[in-house]
């Protein structure tokens, strides 16, 4: 599994939860800088845990964006835990959109529950799992709360007992037409299926020069 | 397929979809998750009425004061550093006494170059620098203090606020804080730029950071020159520093690498309550590294100067470039020996001298025995530091430099524009200053 999350969002405390390791947690944005591997056993299973730098998107601009997202799309881990800074759902959840968007096997570890409630917000997270069409798991990293509920969750998706799909954002008509019309040309075609094709339409129409420049390799090929 | 194919109806995709919305699909993207998400916020989330004014926001309210930020920031800072040395100083002098004590027996091992060795190589040498490892535990309990309570992240946003007025990324000073502790993983966190100009004089300018390699120089020298006003002193190393670090990026944003500057937001995490365990962990880490090294590069590098010494080689070396550092007041050998090997780690600055005049008969703290050996005065000795905080940074940060960077030419041009820019400040230091003492 892969750990995803914005930064600050409390990822490394979670890694250290599972693997028992002592990263260096900061109150403090960026922190992790480049992924870091761990792991543990639960129930049997054998479970492979990294640890992404944390971004609040998936596009090209910065380094550490490309990073956590070629891990996502190259490694295809078997499933990507998005920690989520439940105080800020916001703008936490647009990094979990596209992951969706992605088609990784996604799931939610809404964290810093307990801050959430002290500002006297009320999460409705089966609501949220319903919506999202992917597990939520809460809890509060910070005092190790919740940390096997998500193992639990990870095994089972990753076992295929707990469905994961995902929704399909509608962006509007327009972009729709385009990108069906797009989604076409690529199927099965570029990069040997390996990316979902719908996400390769969406890159081209946001201008992803990463993922411009990888098709162009694909091409020539 | 041809992917020329592919971008070609990619291209005519987006010139229709701008002509139709007038907006660039990324934008129209962007807009249409937002809306999914504002939507799906409205279902699952329940707010209060009216937003608790947090206890955050009260103390931010004061910390991010227009006015009130920066001078608070320097006196937080200036209240660790005064905190730290008020309350190692004894704990530094008991370490030193041991090792003197250690020592003392050891002198007088046969064959003579082991007796010298173990004496003046290992406890003058890697002894002088572990004795300052109080100095590194409580600087850093401070540091991680302020760190995980969530301050540092303010400190950077009011240097923010003053660096994107002249024109400089903000993110950059979140790299820059980070190089207090080492400056490797400071350069690392460059990453997080996303604008490759402002990446890169981050890059460039973090080895002017006091890293905690540099502490121990400091402290032997504050202790022996400025009893009073070590934590002072020390500080005003740190802050000589920074405020050059921010003016060469500003200079080198100008001159060498123009270009529009990344727009950045910084995030301000909640205060939250440090946990004890939270900071024993981190200082760990730093104290660990300090004691790893004076065990391993350290310990080879005094070992390989009590050689030099013992051939009768070092001296030569010393004398060979002493020269260029007379304008600055510390053209001894013995300085240009400790400089020439602290490019390798500068700690080791420590170990030369210990190694070099531990065998130098034991009156007084080892920087006092410099200090009357080469007839320092305390302005040399603070001009002696200024060089020491600025020139040539570190091998192993210099590879960072190398592998962030993948460019020789600007690594080369680090390592330049470092030593000229502490040979500068030295020689000017001591130069004014003896006009006016």
């Amino acid at each position: 599994m892969a750990l995803a999350g914005n930064p600050n969002s409390g990822k490394t405390t979670v890694f250290n939860n599972l693997t028992g390791a002592r990263q260096h947690v900061g109150n403090w944005p960026g922190v992790t800088v480049a992924k870091k591997e761990g792991s543990c056993t639960f129930q049997g299973h054998h479970v492979k845990v990294v640890d992404l730098p944390g971004v609040y998107s998936l596009t090209a601009y910065s380094q550490d964006e490309v990073i956590a997202r070629d891990y996502v799309v190259d490694a295809r881990p078997d499933v990507v835990v998005d920690v989520v800074d439940a105080s800020n759902l916001e703008r936490n959840l647009y990094l979990a959109v596209q992951l969706l968007e992605m088609k990784a096997g996604l799931v939610i570890a809404l964290n810093m529950m307990d801050v959430a409630r002290s500002r006297g917000y009320v999460i409705d997270v089966t609501e949220l799992s319903r919506l999202l069409g992917t597990p939520v798991v809460p809890m509060v990293a910070a005092r190790n709360q919740g940390t096997k509920e998500l193992l639990e969750t990870v095994v089972g998706v990753a076992g295929g007992e707990i469905p994961v799909g995902g929704i399909n954002l509608q962006y509007g008509q327009d972009i729709e037409a385009e990108i069906a019309k797009l989604e076409k040309l690529v199927d099965g075609n570029f990069p040997a299926g390996q990316y979902p094709p719908r996400w390769l339409a969406v890159k081209l129409l946001e201008e992803d020069e990463e993922i411009v420049r990888k098709i162009r390799q694909a091409g020539v090929g | 397929m041809d992917s020329q194919v592919v971008i070609q109806a990619r291209d005519e995709s987006l010139a229709h979809l701008r002509k139709v919305h007038g907006d660039d699909a990324e934008t129209l993207i962007a807009d249409a998750r937002y809306g999914f998400i504002s939507g799906l916020m409205r279902d699952v989330l329940e707010r209060p009425a009216v937003e608790k004014v947090t206890a955050t926001d009260r103390i931010d309210r004061f910390m991010l004061n227009r006015w009130l930020g920066i001078p608070l920031f320097l006196a937080i800072l200036f209240a660790v550093f005064q905190l730290t040395f008020v309350v190692s100083v004894p704990l530094i002098n008991l370490i030193n006494a041991g090792f003197d004590w250690l020592g003392e027996p050891t002198s007088r091992i046969a064959p003579a170059w082991l007796g010298s060795l173990i004496t003046d190589g290992v406890f003058g040498g890697v002894g002088a620098v572990l004795a300052f490892i109080p100095v590194i535990f409580l600087l850093y309990v401070a540091l991680s203090i302020l760190e995980d309570t969530g301050y540092m992240a303010r400190a950077a946003f009011v240097v923010d606020r003053l660096m994107h007025k002249i024109g400089l990324h903000g993110r950059s000073f979140v790299s820059l804080i980070l190089g207090f502790g080492c400056n490797v993983p400071a350069i690392m966190s460059s990453r997080t730029i996303d604008n490759p100009r402002d990446r890169l004089v981050t890059i460039l300018v973090t080895p002017l950071m006091s890293c905690g390699a540099r502490l121990p120089v400091y402290a032997l020298f504050a202790a022996a020159f400025f009893t009073a006003y070590q934590g002072l002193i020390v500080f005003s190393m740190y802050g000589i520093g920074v405020i050059l670090a921010i003016g060469l990026a500003w200079f080198f944003r100008k001159r060498l690498i123009s270009g529009e500057s990344g727009h950045f937001v910084m995030e301000l995490p909640p205060y939250r309550l440090p946990t004890v365990t939270g900071v024993l962990a981190h200082v760990w880490d730093r104290v660990w590294a300090f004691i790893s090294r004076a065990g391993t590069i350290i310990f080879s590098v005094v070992v390989l100067i009590w050689l030099l010494n013992y051939l009768n080689i070092l001296e030569q070396i010393g004398r060979a470039v002493a020269p260029v550092f007379s304008p600055a007041g510390f053209g001894q050998w013995q300085a240009a020996v400790a400089l020439i090997f602290g490019v390798l780690a500068k700690e080791t600055i420590v170990g030369a001298f210990g190694t070099l005049f531990a065998a130098a008969g034991d009156t007084g703290s080892l920087g006092q025995v410099i200090g009357s050996a080469l007839g320092w005065t305390p302005l040399v000795a603070f001009a002696f530091m200024v060089m020491i905080l600025l020139y040539v940074p570190c091998v192993a940060t210099i590879s960072t430099i190398k592998r962030e960077t993948g460019s020789w030419k600007w690594t080369l041009f680090t390592i330049g524009y470092t030593l000229a820019l502490g040979w500068t400040v030295a020689t000017l230091v001591y130069r004014v200053g003896r006009l006016f003492i």
